[in-house]
C-alpha cells in the first residue's frame, strides 16, 4: 500500500493541479482568473509528461564524453526519456502564445467595457 | 470538478510507476533517440536533436504558431493605440 502510494503521488499532485485550473476556467467570473486557471491547467499536463518521461538513477538526456572519447555502450536506462521534454517544449510555446493572445483580448475587452467581469459584460451587451 | 478529479484518480492505478525505466513511454521509439543521435545527428544533447532534427517540422509548425500569436498580439494591441478600435 506504501509502495503504491509512493510510486503514484506525483500523478495525484498533478490532478490536484489540474482541477485547481480547471476550478478556475469554469467557477469563476474574472476573465484573467480564467485564463491564469487555463495557464494552471497546462502546467499540469506539462509535469505530468515530464514525470512520465523520468527514470529513477537516469542523468539527463545530454550524452556524456561524446566527443573526443572512443566509442562507449550507451546505457539507455542511464539517460532518462528525451521524448516527453521534446514534446513539452513545443507545449510551453503553445501556452505563452495562447496566454499573450488571451491576454491581448482581454484588454481589448477592458478597453471597450471597462470591466472583466464576465456578467457585467453580459449586461452592457444586453 | 471533484467527480472529474476521482475518475482521473482512479485512472491512475493504471499509470506506471514513478521512475519506471520499463515504463511503455520508455520503450517504443526513446530508446533509439537515446542510443543512436551520436551516429544520426552527431549532436549529445538530445533534446536538441530530436527537436531540431528528427521532429523538425514539428518545430517548424511550432515556429509559425509562435509567429502567429505574435502578429495577433501585435494587431490587436496596436489597434488600441491608435485609438480607433
Amino acid at each position: 500500500m506504501v509502495d503504491f502510494i509512493v510510486s503514484k503521488y506525483n500523478y495525484w499532485i498533478y490532478i490536484v493541479l489540474m482541477m485547481i485550473g480547471f476550478y478556475a476556467m469554469i467557477g469563476k467570473r474574472n476573465m484573467i482568473k480564467k485564463i491564469i486557471g487555463m495557464n494552471i491547467f497546462q502546467t499540469a499536463i506539462i509535469l505530468f509528461y515530464v514525470s512520465i518521461g523520468c527514470k529513477e538513477g537516469g542523468t539527463l538526456p545530454i550524452l556524456e564524453h561524446a566527443h573526443g572519447h572512443a566509442e562507449q555502450a550507451i546505457q539507455v536506462a542511464a539517460y532518462i526519456n528525451p521524448l516527453p521534454h521534446v514534446l513539452m517544449l513545443t507545449a510551453i510555446v503553445v501556452m505563452v502564445a495562447t496566454l499573450g493572445v488571451a491576454l491581448a483580448i482581454a484588454i481589448m475587452i477592458y478597453k471597450k467595457y471597462h470591466t472583466l467581469e464576465e456578467d457585467e459584460i453580459l449586461k452592457a451587451i444586453q | 470538478m471533484i467527480i472529474t478529479g476521482v475518475i482521473l484518480i482512479y485512472g491512475t492505478t493504471d499509470m506506471p510507476d514513478w521512475g519506471d525505466p520499463d515504463s511503455p513511454a520508455s520503450l517504443h521509439v526513446s530508446p533509439r533517440y537515446i542510443t543512436k543521435t551520436m551516429d544520426e545527428t552527431a549532436t549529445p544533447n538530445m533534446v536538441t536533436s530530436v527537436l531540431a532534427d528528427y521532429r523538425s517540422y514539428d518545430t517548424l509548425g511550432e515556429t509559425t504558431v509562435i509567429f502567429t500569436a505574435g502578429m495577433a498580439c501585435i494587431l490587436l494591441l496596436r489597434k488600441r493605440r491608435n485609438g480607433n478600435g
